[in-house]
């Protein structure tokens, strides 16, 4: 074999504190290293290019590159050999950026260790064998999880593409959080107004087939060829039939059920459609209220009903759905404020979140948009907005900032100034993050023209004094003093998270997410949608907090990758799999017990029972590698006798 | 390559590619200074890493392994990292018995997020192992070749007597052979001096006057039978033509002690035999005897010929006429000495009484794992050096064991996968010990053929007798070969591990 090296300088990033052109020196020593250089920006097209000529010049049949981490350019060095016609795995990283001389000062030790990393890549190198992919069908689908307005965004971008969209949406209605909000910031304008023609598009697009009232409890399969098991919940109303009249919501006695879609709010009843532009707008019995269901005694609604939908006897169903991709848009949830003991720890109706309080501003909403107590139903005067409730705060494990709860306070303030025009806003904020377009205009004329008070500091504690209001206490870090103010309303900006059962969808989806339920993107920067699992994309709040506007944009990007990727005629398969050595394999079957994709199955040859790889199921993840005493099944690009020479390379006593 | 010297360890890390090679690398995004010891093997999951890699890293001298992957939950692969946890702590428990410091081995769980914490892992695990210095190294290990000497203790009395069935167990045996379905029975038949057995395979029913039973039924009947399965196949495959249907195989007929069902069993729960390809013959053992004890007793060279039991007591006439009354205290093997299940659970046909042991009768530990555990870490390392300098690499210990199936594929004769060399050295001829311990981890029914079978006399069980102890601990004393419907260990994994603690590095 005749190895070429390719020490990168990448600028000063690596060449700052290792020895590029001694690693290269060294390398020459190595064995099969045909030759060896070090390169300003290996990636860059004069660096691919000297790849290629050498490639050619040298004769050689395999490339080391050294330089950043694999995951970021391994794909663009692949094309590369490729290009000077060598197979793409004949070609191994060593990452001198990210795990050397980025994490280390002393230009000995980083040289020292460059030097082992190409080692080590030469060694495994001198194993490599070509290996090709295959092609394979895709399904023209996609599932979008998730109705809110990134998942809204999502699929009608497919559906206008041609593919054929599932979404499914946990609630009764789709819409999300921004179907809850009463105006946007920073135009102010209506956020029904806005949302509700796309909701109605995804509702009324042919190429779209929309499941509400739904999760998804199972993924199988991989990239282009999903099987997709979908948990159909029990509403207890045959949708076919319901005209979303709302008669059964008139007459329904359970009336005091708990309002989710306003936020607790105010009660509803038991038989529901959450909201007057709810799409589908169908009504759903909630039965955990619901005095048939529960007690066996009542039925108003099944009497009253013109169209006869109301079916007590409804079962959970589950559907499966075969597609090619999949896009998740779960978005977000508060998270749980109550950890707050000074804030009086949920204790106070009239401490309430910023969400509720968007439910009291909307038209729609219990108050039927009149600001109102939850304790008395009186107009406040007074209402103090408190910042980064659960963003930007260690003590309660929640670091990161939540993003958009600076803008919407502004936004929450204006508005209650346009409702109650003799009231006074109060800000208690850490800094102010308005960094989108339009947006520090619209925060400067919350303070300027609706004399909104900001106040840069804390709040240490909220009271009750006796008299119907709350005395806020807290500290004014610009003045440098303590200042008390008294509040008939206190709306807290609660830090968001994660959507509950984030983790969970996560595991089904086998993708990556954080300690706050957000999923793991699979580049921070330069793969923002895509995850570490090919074909599942993500889109808006699920991946981190998120306004309407970027949401939009990640939904729309989402929806790019997913067409670019179903468009094409068909799929190659990653020849990383695991390949059974049938003259070693004694047919014990411990890999097919083992795999987590029942990927292996027995087969048998003249008698004898033998692994067989089932090849666009394997994922590539070795563990029937390990699993197999004889060593008799392994992974391409990663088996035994490749690791075996890389921990050879570094030990060798 | 050699390290640097003075300023670095060699610390060699195994990280999946998805969250722990990806926080390493959000860690250098950000600029995290780390000791510049590890360097990274990037693998797809870790799942993938067999705990050979670990070993034979630490084996060849790396003075510290660290293994990352995704949390738990959170595989890209969603059980890589479950059964990788379990087959990780075994690792970590295995190794001072070998006398490699626990502590030079760890593994955590590190996602792409946490550069940081990847940062305080790396930091917390190089000091660690500067802390510990450069590890022992195999080669330069003092050897120590003596053996101990002391003997395990008793469970229970042992008998040398006979057994008063064995007339019934033949009747049994002959009528079975007689219907026809069977392609043999296998047992065991006097050898070339009356302490010597050997294998005998009855094929007609007169076979069956050869049968004996008593203290040298000594070799495992388990270790024939997937070969004499496949024996019985490739004979009913005689005659047919390809494209003809597969005619049903004879069922192959086994007696069993104890000790022998209990690796039918364990074949059987791994699926690697059918229930109804075999027919299980089974009686009460009272013990069986070693060899090499009786021979130095009375003398290496003698010539035996006669002898006769009765209770404790072994006669031995050896060829001059001497006498040499024995005890079964003396000569009893090693596993029969702590033997709780003298009689088959399962079984087709069971003659006699089964033999049986109090429940709460409690075996003290092995002679040789007392003796074991009360060395250092360093005279450990001395002793397997010592003993292995006498391995000649025959592979009888290999030839030996029931659970063996994969023989002729065996990773020793290959150099794909090369996991062992042809290089003749002490390191590399433990290393295959250390494999063959491993593979059986959790598998290991303890029948102890693999001491008998070895002609230097390295006690080789003990590293498997290692691996039970861990496996009786993780998983709440569970038993290698008594129910045939239990999922091995080492094939599955719990969510949450009620025995296995996460292992948090950064806060050491």
């Amino acid at each position: 074999m005749r190895i070429g090296v390719f020490i990168c300088h990448c600028g000063s990033n690596i060449a700052g504190t290792v020895d590029c052109a001694q690693v290269a020196q060294n390398a020459k020593a190595f064995p099969e290293v045909a030759f060896a250089t070090d390169t300003m920006y290996t990636c860059s097209e004069p660096g691919q290019d000297e790849i290629v000529a050498a490639v050619k010049a040298h004769n050689l049949d395999g490339v080391v590159v050294a330089s950043c981490t694999p995951r970021m350019h391994e794909p663009t060095f692949r094309r590369t050999v490729e290009r000077a016609g060598l197979n793409r795995y004949m070609f191994e990283m060593a990452n001198i950026r990210e795990h050397v001389s980025w994490i280390g000062k002393d230009k000995e030790a980083n040289t020292n260790k460059a030097t082992e990393l190409v080692r080590m890549a030469v060694e495994k190198l001198r194993r490599n064998a070509p290996l090709y992919t295959k092609k394979f069908d895709s399904v023209k689908k996609v599932l979008v999880i998730g109705g809110g307005v990134a998942g809204i965004q999502a699929a009608l971008d497919c559906a206008d593409a041609g593919i054929q969209v599932v979404m499914v949406e946990r609630e009764t209605s789709i819409g999300g959080k921004m179907a809850k909000l009463d105006k946007t910031f920073p135009t102010v304008d209506c956020s029904s107004c806005i949302l509700g023609p796309k909701m109605v598009d995804v509702a009324q697009h042919p190429n779209i087939t929309l499941l509400t009232a739904s999760e998804v409890t199972n993924v199988s399969g991989y990239v282009g060829n999903f099987t997709v098991s979908i948990k159909r919940r029990a509403t207890y109303v045959d949708w076919s039939k319901c005209t979303g009249c709302g008669l059964c919501t008139e007459k329904c006695p359970a009336k005091k059920t708990p309002d989710k879609f306003n936020e607790f709010m105010g009660p509803t009843t038991a038989i529901n459609i959450p909201f007057p532009q709810a799409i589908p707008k169908k009504a759903a019995i909630n039965p955990d209220y619901c005095r048939k269901l529960k007690e066996g005694k009542c039925g108003v609604c099944a009497k009253i009903c013109p169209t006869g939908a109301i079916n007590y006897e409804m079962q959970d169903e589950i559907i499966t759905e075969q597609v090619g991709a999949i896009v998740a848009a779960s978005g977000y949830d508060l998270m749980d404020w109550t950890v707050y003991g000074e804030y009086g720890g949920g204790r106070y109706p009239d401490v309430i979140t910023s969400l509720q309080y968007e439910r009291l501003l909307s038209a729609a909403g219990p108050t039927g948009g009149h600001i109102l107590r939850p304790s008395d139903g009186k107009e406040p005067k007074s209402v103090v907005f408190i910042q980064c409730v659960g963003s930007r705060d260690r003590s309660i494990g929640r670091p990161y900032c939540s993003g958009f709860c600076c803008m919407y306070t502004a936004k929450q303030a204006v508005l209650t100034k346009d409702h109650i025009p003799d009231s006074q806003s109060y800000v208690f904020y850490m800094d102010i993050r308005a960094p989108g377009k339009m947006y520090d205009e619209f925060t400067r004329r919350a303070i300027e023209e609706y004399g909104t008070e900001y106040i840069r500091g804390r709040v240490s504690c909220i009271q009750p004094n006796g008299r119907g209001q709350y005395v806020v206490r807290g500290v004014d870090t610009l003045m440098g003093k303590p200042v008390e103010v008294l509040a008939d309303l206190v709306v807290l900006a609660v830090g968001v998270e994660g959507a509950k059962g984030a983790g969970k969808l996560a595991e089904t989806l086998h993708i990556s997410y954080d300690h706050y339920g957000f999923f793991m993107e699979s580049h921070c920067k330069l793969r923002p949608v895509e995850t570490n699992t090919a074909g599942v994309f993500l889109a808006g709040a699920c991946q981190g907090a998120k306004d309407i506007p970027s949401s939009v944009a990640q939904g729309s990007g989402a929806a790019a990758k997913v067409i670019g990727l179903l468009s094409k005629p068909q799929l190659e398969s990653d020849p990383q799999i695991s390949v059974v050595d049938i003259k070693r394999c004694v047919g014990c079957g411990k890999c097919v017990d083992v795999c987590p994709f029942q990927a292996i199955t027995k087969q048998s040859i003249r008698g004898e029972v033998k692994a067989q790889v089932i090849e666009a199921v394997c994922q590539g993840c070795g563990l029937c590698v390990a699993t197999c005493p004889q060593g008799a099944i392994q992974l391409s690009h990663f088996t035994d006798n490749q690791l075996l020479a890389e921990v050879n390379a570094l030990c060798q006593c | 390559m050699s390290v640097l010297t003075g300023k670095e360890l060699r610390i060699v890390g195994f990280l999946c590619n998805w969250c722990s090679y990806g926080g390493a690398d959000t860690a250098g995004v950000a600029r995290a200074t780390q000791p510049t010891d590890l360097r990274i093997i990037r693998v797809p999951c870790s799942g993938r890493v067999n705990p050979l890699f670990p070993l034979k890293a630490l084996l060849s001298g790396a003075d510290g392994v660290l293994v990352s992957g995704c949390h738990p939950r959170d595989c890209h692969y969603s059980a890589g990292n479950f059964y990788a946890r379990r087959r990780l702590e075994l690792l970590k428990e295995f190794l001072p018995i070998i006398g490699i410091n626990p502590d030079r081995f760890e593994y955590t769980w590190v996602s792409a997020s946490e550069g940081q914490r990847w940062q305080q892992v790396v930091t917390a695990f190089t000091d660690r192992i500067h802390k510990l210095g450069p590890a022992p190294r195999f080669k330069d290990a003092e050897p120590i070749y003596d053996l101990p000497g002391a003997l395990t203790g008793l469970v229970r009395p042992l008998d040398c007597g006979g057994n008063p069935a064995l007339d019934e167990l033949k009747q049994q045996i002959r009528e079975a052979l007689a219907d026809g379905h069977l392609h043999c029975v296998v047992g065991w038949q006097q050898g070339y001096d009356a302490i010597h057995a050997t294998p005998l395979h009855m094929r007609k029913p007169e076979d069956v006057d050869r049968l004996i039973w008593g203290p040298f039924n000594i070799h495992s009947t388990a270790n024939m039978i997937t070969q004499l399965i496949k024996e019985a196949q490739d004979a009913a495959m005689v005659g047919v033509k390809r494209g003809d249907p597969i005619p049903p195989a004879k069922k192959v007929g086994v007696v069993v002690k104890g000790c022998d069902s209990k690796g039918l069993v364990e074949l059987l729960q791994e699926k690697l035999i059918e229930r109804d390809a075999v027919e299980i013959f089974a009686m009460g053992c009272n013990g069986t005897v070693s060899t090499d004890r009786i021979l130095a007793k009375i003398g290496g060279a003698a010539r035996v010929s006669a002898v006769s039991g009765k209770g404790d007591t072994l006669t031995v006439t050896t060829a001059d006429g001497v006498e040499h009354a024995l005890s079964m205290a003396d000569i009893a093997q090693d596993k029969c000495r702590a033997c709780k299940m003298p009689s088959a659970k399962v079984y087709d046909h069971f003659a006699g009484e089964p033999v049986t042991v109090a429940e709460d009768a409690t075996p003290e530990p092995a002679a040789i794992m007392a003796y074991l555990d009360s060395l250092t870490l360093d005279q450990r390392m001395g002793f397997w050096k010592g003993q292995m300098e006498r391995c000649i690499r025959c592979h009888a210990c290999r030839n030996a064991c029931p659970m063996c199936v994969c023989r002729e594929v065996c990773v020793a004769d290959s150099r794909e996968p090369h996991w062992v060399t042809q290089d003749d050295t002490v390191t590399n001829k433990f290393f295959f010990q250390l494999i063959h311990a491993l593979h059986l981890a959790g598998r290991c029914t303890g029948c102890g053929e693999c001491n008998r079978a070895c002609p230097v006399g390295i006690p080789v069980g003990a590293l498997k007798m290692q691996t039970s102890r861990i496996v009786q601990r993780l998983f709440d004393g569970y038993q290698p070969g008594t129910d045939a419907d239990a999922v091995p260990p080492f094939l599955g994994y719990e969510v949450e591990e009620k025995n296995i603690p996460e292992h948090h590095i950064e806060r050491a």
